[in-house]
């Protein structure tokens, strides 16, 4: 039984490397379709700095540039847009009727949803890395390996989440019409936090979502190595954030596939 | 007079497409809403700063720049419709018509006034009810709505010229980053004078500028000639412009058919 | 084993939309079944509901021996699937595609690369297998849609409507292939709108309208539950005295419409000579004669009322010249 089950999980992992691969087909084999995924959060991140730069000037916020304090959000934002493409994509597969291949193939519903979750994270270093550079160019701290690492993991997983959500509005509404929610969606909850200013001085209802939003401790935690240091403290709360979405998130997901197409 | 026919029945049917599908209207009118909440609650500590124009609230502020906001975007989409006719040939059935060349275009600019008018009402009622004041009362709202309407028709003429210059309606849904360069680098989100450069400067010259000021100027001070002014001459600017190019456009197409 | 067991399924899609009210069928092993209907009959929900990607609202259906429902991941692999609108990725090349198959399906590496060149060749796309499916003719997506489903050697291949849209010559080679896969032992579930890909492939037909099974059998005892075939006569000088005592020697007088005689022959065509002799012994001249054979649809009509959609598509079959008789047993 050991045998049979470690052949399955052979399989498994193949199947999800071979979505994977397929995944990275339209970066390469499409002339910029990694474009639009970071040109929207690069725009935003000089937009956003040139409009509320002076913002620092404030008494409560700490920190030697807007540039740094923003760039950990713009790069969340990408993820969020990565994860939401990822969606889309999925849609697209479903309209023409290439899911269904996958679907009527014995492998397991999980497996298919890791493929594309897994092909979004990976793909979201693009436009992370992007904006890296162009903040690092524009004034922003560089933030040391280790924030550089967590910033990166953090973003990593933020795509994940987005994923799972765009993956369950694909199976629900199975139309790439679906997309302005997947994004819309996913840039209401990474914006609504302690985006563009600490929690003290944010005002009137954000105030209060920003407090409860567990994604505020994600903006936060990849915030750490470019405007302070990294401690555990600031940063385990981000993880139960995040696990605590691609829990549900994920669920949901899953709940889907099995509804639609168990 | 036949023209005048003409044009309102392509105005009427440009207006009725706008408002009749609710998932092309929803990203003109729910995305600025919602990037006015938050910007809002985000950045709203921003009216203690030094230098900030004396106001009520960040919201009353930031109104003026979600409703030009609105209207660039209503331009840009005034330009896909019409590339999308481009593509489909409809136009090309207008053009055989025995109707003069810009009632095409002025028929599809009526869309993107009244999708001007209509976010104007809407950040209107929005403001108000979140207890934004305006100072200069009624005839601040009929003079903002104005410049509103006025400003989306401008930016229309400039969504017609790449349409008409393009034909491809992937281009002009390709200009939608552009919206934003454009509101970033002017007074739409923050006071010009405490923008960081290079936009500080920009936004000086910037003709989007002088229309947001223009439409902000009724809320939150005493009304002032010289702002409105500077804002009409924006949008006449831009649609003087807009206008040459589309012009310009529409004979190559035609020339080279 | 049958290969399929299908039990009143039922899929309702609303209250009042029942795309599929009811079906009970049964595939033997080895078999091909074809699934004749017009557009919106509910063939491809049944398909959908027997290749596990739609859940039954009523009704139990077994594949392979396993239940859709129950036992999903074992009907998935034993079955090959090939759909309608040969879904394909246009950004992958053919072998890619055939090869992710392969993954799917648990395949290792080696051996799905030793399949996948193996059914390429077979359905003749080896050169083209490089070239990114955007490329292919509706043709060649069909032929490479059939060898994905293959990959695994199914034991049921089931096919929706697989030649639908293709040119004359594409349909030849697809049911040729048909048939070579069943000479070694695939059992074939297919749906078509066309009577002629019904008769010449299927073992069996099962006529489907609104969600029912409205006949079932054979092509040719289907078609002779509505008639036999018929000579349709018309003679240079009417009708001489004599033609009937003729005519009636080879089979049953039937009415005529528009001064055609017309009478029954059960041995269809081997009967035009034998009539064609007689009459010109007889000195009897013949303006114009023409065989009718019943064909499925009128099979359809007679159960359902209507012609199928496909029947305009297909090579013109002369109209009957009077009603359908009822088999005189």
């Amino acid at each position: 039984m050991g045998g049979a089950g470690s052949v399955a999980l052979t399989a498994d992992l193949q199947t999800i490397g071979a979505m994977m691969r397929r995944s990275a087909n339209e970066l390469i084999r499409v002339p910029g379709a990694a474009i639009p995924g970071v040109l929207a959060p690069t725009i935003f991140f000089l937009g956003l700095t040139a409009a509320f730069g002076s913002l620092i000037e404030l008494r409560g916020f700490d920190v030697s540039s807007y540039q740094s304090f923003l760039i950990p959000v713009s790069m969340l934002q990408g993820a969020g847009f990565t994860g939401a493409a990822a969606g889309v994509n999925l849609a697209r597969d479903i309209e023409i009727g290439l899911f269904d291949r996958f679907l009527a193939s014995p492998a397991p519903r999980w497996v298919l949803i890791a493929g594309v979750v897994l092909s979004a994270s990976v793909r979201s270093l693009i436009p992370a890395s992007v904006l890296l550079v162009v903040a690092l160019i524009v004034g922003a701290d560089f933030p040391g390996l280790g924030g550089l690492l967590l910033a990166f993991f953090l973003v990593m997983w933020m795509a994940i989440v987005a994923a799972c959500w765009g993956v369950t509005l694909a199976l629900r509404f199975k139309t790439q019409a679906a997309a302005p929610l997947m994004q819309a969606v996913m840039l209401a909850l990474i914006l609504c936090t302690t985006a563009y200013a600490p929690q003290e001085l944010l005002t009137g209802w954000l105030y209060t979502v920003a407090e409860i939003n567990p994604i505020t401790q994600v903006v936060e935690a990849a915030r750490q190595g470019f405007t302070g240091t990294i401690t555990w403290a600031g940063t385990w709360p981000a993880l139960v954030a995040l696990l605590g979405f691609t829990v549900v998130l994920g669920g949901f997901a899953l709940r889907g596939m099995r509804r639609t197409a168990y | 007079m036949n023209t005048v026919r003409v044009v309102v029945a392509l105005g009427r049917r440009s207006v009725l497409q706008t408002f009749r599908r609710p998932q092309l209207l929803a990203p003109l009118i729910v995305f600025p809403t919602l990037l006015l909440a938050i910007q809002t609650g985000g950045a709203g500590a921003a009216v203690n700063l030094p230098g900030f124009p004396p106001v009520d609230s960040f919201l009353s502020f930031m109104l003026a720049g979600a409703m030009i906001q609105s209207t660039l975007l209503a331009g840009n989409a005034a330009g896909i419709a019409l590339a999308v006719d481009i593509e489909m040939g409809f136009t090309d059935r207008l053009l055989a018509a025995p109707i003069p060349r810009w009632s095409i275009v002025v028929g599809r600019l009526a869309g993107a006034a009244a999708l001007g008018t209509f976010s104007a009402v809407w950040f209107l009622a929005i403001g108000l009810i979140f207890g934004v004041e305006i100072a200069e009362g009624i005839p601040g709202v009929l003079l903002m709505i104005a410049v509103t309407t006025l400003s989306a028709l401008a930016f229309g003429t400039l969504g017609a010229a790449i349409a008409l210059r393009s034909g491809s309606a992937s281009v002009v849904q390709g200009m939608f980053p552009l919206v934003f360069v454009i509101l970033f680098l002017s007074s739409a989100f923050f006071p010009q004078e405490l923008l960081q450069e290079p936009a500080k400067t920009i936004a000086q010259f910037n003709p989007a500028s002088f229309i947001v000021d223009a439409v902000r100027d009724p809320v939150i001070s005493a009304f002032s000639s010289e702002d409105l002014w500077k804002g009409l001459a924006g949008i006449a600017l831009v649609g003087f412009v807009g206008s040459v190019l589309s012009a310009g456009a529409l004979k190559r197409r035609l020339r080279t058919g | 084993m049958s290969a399929i067991e299908v039990d009143n399924l039922q899929r309702a899609f609303s209250e009042e939309v029942l795309a599929v009210a009811g079906v009970d069928l049964e595939v033997a092993e080895g078999e091909i079944y074809a699934f004749l209907g017009p557009n919106g009959a509910g063939k491809t929900t049944t398909v959908r509901m027997l290749t596990t990607l739609l859940r039954p609202t009523g009704g139990t259906a077994r594949v392979a021996g396993h239940d859709v429902v129950t036992e999903a991941p074992a009907v998935r692999s034993a079955i090959g699937v090939a759909l309608q609108e040969a879904a394909l990725d246009p950004l992958m090349t053919g072998v890619e595609l055939i090869r992710m198959q392969a993954t799917l399906h648990g395949l290792d590496r080696a051996e799905g690369r030793r399949r996948s060149n193996a059914l390429l060749e077979r359905v003749g796309l080896t050169q083209a297998s490089k070239r990114r499916v955007g490329t292919y003719s509706g043709g060649m997506k069909r032929r490479l849609d059939l060898a994905s489903a293959l990959v695994h050697e199914p034991r049921v291949l089931f096919l929706d409507e697989p030649t639908t849209g293709l040119d004359p010559v594409s349909r030849k080679s697809i049911w040729e292939e048909v048939v070579k896969l069943n000479d070694e032992g695939t059992t074939v579930f297919l749906t078509t709108q066309y009577l002629e890909e019904a008769d010449q492939l299927a073992d069996r037909v099962g006529i489907i309208s609104a969600g029912l099974i409205v006949a079932e059998g054979t092509p040719t005892s289907l078609k002779a539950e509505v008639g036999k075939p018929r000579l349709e006569l018309v003679l240079a000088e009417g009708e001489p005295d004599d033609c009937f005592e003729v005519l009636e020697r080879f089979g049953q007088r039937l009415p005529g419409k528009d001064g055609k005689l017309v009478i029954e022959v059960e041995s269809g065509a081997a009967a035009i000579a034998p009539v064609v002799i007689a009459l010109d012994e007889a000195e009897i001249a013949v303006e114009s004669l023409e065989l009718v054979e019943p064909t499925l649809d009128d099979v359809f009509v007679e159960k359902t009322g209507q012609h199928l959609e496909g029947a305009a598509d297909e090579a013109p079959t002369p109209e009957p010249a009077g009603e359908p008789q009822p088999d005189p047993a």
